[in-house]
């Protein structure tokens, strides 16, 4: 038990320092040229450019880089960022942002949960019938039509027949009505269709006629058999769901004004400012490594087949 | 009660009634109401208010508003005073003192005032600040050879940091600054720059964000925050930032403690992050916001609404956009014809202007062109004469140098005299292969058609204009003639094109910085930084040479013109079309505001009126014949 867990996490610690490791030696081969516009590039001779890089911080070595990077992080100091948010404490700019997109995937996690694993249920109970046509043709919907088009219907006409603010602001809730609706419309159909899928597998299984044989009532099955089995695929994402909270959603927020995470690395790797693009990747590859890690043990609490101690223990 | 209360409004009514009875004239039409507040939008996040390394112009819509400079323009374009009460400079215009206003002190992010009263020092601290390569300044290189010992101090520091050994410690060099470079604090209000060389135009530098003052206390209180927050800066200007949120929403609110606070018409500057155009535009409709650009597609569904006749073209900038040669170009045919005064001709007349203008502005194009190097409409005599009206250029600025036939004519002369009678250019070697990777590569044949490598971005509207650009050769050169070969970038234009050299015909843009025609003429020298053609041009050299050491106005751009007419004579470079012409709508009144070209000089609120109504069509015009009628009695012509 202890020596699974303890391999896991090793294998976990390997992943994230590769990944770092890998990533931070990739941006440094990134052309210098990068930090200059065509017009600065001319403007400034080679003196004045070289300044500019030194004063970044980018013209030492790449390992008096690392170095200097790891000895700060230890320190619990996540440095500046470069050209993003010139100078701007990481920290800062992470405690600013996070905030807006954990708010918004965490009401959109709860929503899609609660409309989705029951449209889920309902679907496989009444498979063939009405509410399961409905629910596919909504998943269908979802799936097939570009979000980008569908974001922009909920943005445009939801808020002009309900009335409701197209832009998002913090001291106004009312506004957080459409980011939250177009956060979930997505995850919703993925509930849904997954649970009906694995709960139609599940019900198929010969236990389950057994037990239907047996004379248990229908509910009794249900929760006690079918749900518990047919929910194991889906809770090994929940912590990695619950940790990738942070991450936000380029489209919406960008959609909707929302100042969060959305976006945030592309950006920088774009303004090609290798401090934050570190603290970032370091960042999201820890949640989703972690988030994979605690899954899996998770699960085991969740999956009455696995047993991860050892009968002795 | 209740008929108390009634009473009173009658009172009231009857009151403005008799109160706007008072105003005189007053037209039938509904009254205008004005808003108190600027609100408007901003696309991408601010990311710092560091006012010396901003990361684009756009910013100083908030610096030039938060911190005053030593002087600003009014809505005449003119500069007065600011933070400098008045201001002297001596006989050859080197030494330029400026006398500050008393009693101004930095407030902070909560409107009150601090401790630290604004004097000469922090002028000269300001200076050091941005004079230390360290401190990331990029756009010191603009004033490193303008003030006194700027750039040997710079270029010390710099060699220090790169490990250089120059007999002086980092330490003395700072410690050193004022001995050094040209600024003194000669009393706490008496400041004074000395200059590298006769600057009469010094002012229009004055503007830049590079002189405003920066408080040394408080800037060691807070360290590397500087500009990263609100708490972290000091303001001085007409307004401080009382609320700034990243990447979503920054509010500027009225400085009670400004020394101008009475022409602060706005109580506030609201500005909030939108993420795309549409809902830029769906704001300005619903009110939100005071103004909006329009993109083509947007102007388009507008098109025969009531909100048609609000949509007007902003004005051009002092931008140019240019064709240059690469006179040392790997295409061995290209680079013998491109040293042939007429087959350059032949280009120059054969780009035909107005129709590369329209794929930005179908509608007006002409509006658009720009045939002289300079921008017109920035730099005036003392008798109000427009440097690009001076003779030798005034032609160039009137004239369509669009001339196909010309055009045809020139490329039979350059032909006899690249070619023998079979039509193998003279000098090329057939055969020769080209790298032109990872643009192009391709082989010549040392026969006519001359090949012509045009590069270019690789953007809809820049290969749209290639495209146009091969087509007019091809057409009013002869296709026997001319061969043009499109290239595009991939990724970087600085790294594949500019550093190999892979291009024989590029387009370019050039901003233009300070109000002197040196501004731009100096970068295009046979050394200047802007030579990518290295062309070899000692005549222009001597010419701009001479016109340096000219400090009467009238006879320096006399001699400046006849420096660029050169250029334009011997079609160096081929101009065509300036910066600008973008459609809005708003709300703001025109010409309220202090105008201006250089710096942040047009970029402040003081004097805004923000309509509830937009502005129509009809106003916008009457407004701008009024202003234009102002500003020639003004100029006294």
């Amino acid at each position: 038990m202890r020596r699974y867990y303890l391999s896991k996490l090793c294998q976990a610690l390997v992943t994230i320092s590769l990944v770092v490791l890998v990533v931070f030696a990739l941006l440094r081969f990134m052309p210098t040229t990068g930090y200059f516009s065509k017009e600065e590039y001319r403007e400034m001779d080679e003196v004045a450019r070289n300044a500019y890089l030194r004063s970044l911080g980018v013209l030492d070595p790449t390992l008096v880089q690392l170095k200097n990077f790891l000895a700060k992080l230890f320190r619990g100091d996540l440095g500046r960022s470069m050209t993003l948010y010139p100078k701007s404490r990481i920290q800062d700019i992470l405690r600013d942002k996070i905030k807006y997109s954990v708010m918004f995937n965490a009401f959109s996690w709860v929503v899609s949960a609660v409309i989705g694993m029951p449209l889920g249920i309902a679907m496989a109970k009444n498979k063939g019938g009405f509410v399961d046509s409905a629910g596919t043709a909504y998943v269908v919907a979802v799936r097939s039509i570009p979000s980008i088009i569908i974001h922009f219907f909920v943005q445009v006409y939801l808020s002009k027949w309900l009335g409701l603010p197209m832009l998002f602001k913090m001291n106004q809730p009312a506004s957080w009505i459409l980011p939250t609706i177009s956060l979930s419309l997505g995850s919703i159909a993925g509930y849904a269709i997954w649970l009906r899928r694995y709960i139609v597998d599940e019900e198929n299984k010969d236990y389950i006629k057994f037990a239907r044989v047996k004379g248990f009532s229908q509910n009794y099955i249900m929760v006690r058999h079918v749900f518990r089995n047919a929910i194991v695929p889906i809770a090994i994402n929940f912590p990695s769901d619950l940790l990738m909270l942070i991450s936000g959603s380029l489209v919406i927020e960008g959609l909707y004004s929302i100042p969060g995470m959305g976006g945030i690395l592309i950006k920088s790797i774009q303004a090609m400012d290798n401090n934050l693009v570190q603290i970032l990747v370091l960042l999201f590859s820890t949640l989703s490594v972690f988030g994979v890690f605690l899954g899996d043990i998770f699960v085991s609490f969740v999956d009455p087949r696995i047993k991860l101690q050892d009968k002795e223990d | 009660m209740k008929r108390k209360l009634a009473s009173l409004m009658v009172t009231i009514l009857l009151l403005s009634v008799v109160l706007s009875g008072c105003g005189g004239k007053t037209p039938a039409g509904p009254e205008v109401s004005y808003w108190d507040e600027y609100k408007s939008t901003f696309s991408s996040g601010i990311t710092t208010l560091n006012p010396f390394t901003l990361p684009g112009t756009s910013y100083y819509t908030f610096i030039a508003n938060i911190i005053d400079g030593l002087v600003e323009t009014d809505v005449y374009a003119r500069f007065v005073p600011a933070l400098a009460e008045r201001w002297e400079t001596n006989e050859d215009t080197t030494v330029w003192t400026f006398y500050l206003r008393k009693g101004q002190y930095w407030v902070d992010s909560t409107g009150n005032k601090t401790q630290w009263e604004i004097t000469a020092q922090d002028f000269v601290d300001s200076l050091k600040y941005v004079a230390d390569p360290a401190n990331g300044a990029k756009n010191v290189s603009t004033i490193l050879g303008v003030v006194k010992g700027l750039r040997a101090y710079y270029d010390d520091l710099a060699d220090i940091d790169e490990g250089i050994d120059i007999g002086k410690t980092r330490d003395e060099v700072v410690a050193a600054f004022e001995e050094t470079v040209g600024v003194k604090a000669l009393n706490d209000y008496t400041l004074q720059y000395t200059l590298s060389g006769p600057t009469p135009y010094f002012l229009s530098y004055a503007t830049l964000e590079l002189f405003l003052p920066i408080e040394k206390e408080f800037m060691e209180q807070v360290g590397e925050d500087f500009g990263t927050n609100k708490e972290s800066l000091l303001y001085c200007g007409g307004y401080y930032i009382s609320h700034w949120e990243r990447d979503k929403q920054i509010i500027m609110t009225k400085n009670e403690h400004y020394w101008d606070k009475d022409k602060i018409t706005l109580k506030s500057l609201n500005f909030e992050a939108v993420a795309d155009g549409i809902s830029s535009v769906e704001l300005f409709q619903r009110g939100q916001i005071a103004t909006t650009s329009l993109t083509s597609e947007e102007l388009a569904s507008i098109k025969s609404t009531e909100w048609e006749d609000y949509v007007y073209l902003s004005d051009k900038t002092l931008t140019t956009y240019w064709f240059t040669f690469n006179f040392k170009s790997k295409n061995p045919e290209f680079q013998t014809a491109i040293q042939n005064l007429n087959f350059r001709k032949a280009i120059y007349a054969a780009i035909d202007r107005v129709t590369l203008s329209a794929i930005w502005e179908p509608e007006n194009p002409e509006f658009f062109c720009r045939y002289t190097l300079l921008p017109e409409g920035c730099m005036f005599d003392e008798n109000g004469r427009d440097y690009t009206d001076y003779p030798g250029l005034i032609e160039y600025k009137n004239g369509n140098p669009f001339q196909p036939e010309k055009a045809r004519e020139y490329m039979e002369t350059a032909i006899a005299e690249l070619c023998d009678a079979e039509g193998n250019i003279k000098g090329v070697v057939p055969g020769t292969k080209v790298d032109m990777l990872p643009i192009e590569e391709f082989t010549v044949d040392g026969k006519l058609p001359i090949d012509i490598l045009y590069t270019s971005g690789s953007s809809e509207t820049e290969m749209k204009k290639a495209l146009l650009v091969k087509e007019m050769l091809t057409t009013y050169l002869g296709e026997e003639n001319v061969n043009v070969i499109l290239g595009f970038s991939r990724n970087s234009f600085t790294n594949e094109v500019w550093a190999l050299g892979n291009w024989d015909l590029v387009d370019d843009s050039y901003g233009f910085r300070f109000g002197d025609p040196s501004a731009n003429l100096n970068r295009i020298t046979t050394d200047g930084s802007l030579n990518d053609s290295q062309y070899e041009v000692p005549e222009f050299d001597a010419l701009v040479e001479k016109a340096n050491r000219i400090y009467t106005i009238n006879e320096r751009y006399a001699a400046f013109a006849e420096a660029e007419k050169w250029m334009l004579d011997n079609a160096m470079i081929i101009p065509y079309m300036t910066g600008g012409g973008s459609y809005r709508m708003t709300r703001v009144v025109p010409y309220t505001t202090p105008q201006g070209y250089f710096g942040m000089a047009g970029y402040k609120f003081k004097g805004a009126k923000i309509q509830d109504k937009p502005v129509t069509k009809e106003q916008h015009a009457q407004l701008k014949a009024e202003y234009e009628e102002a500003l020639r009695a003004l100029s006294g012509n």
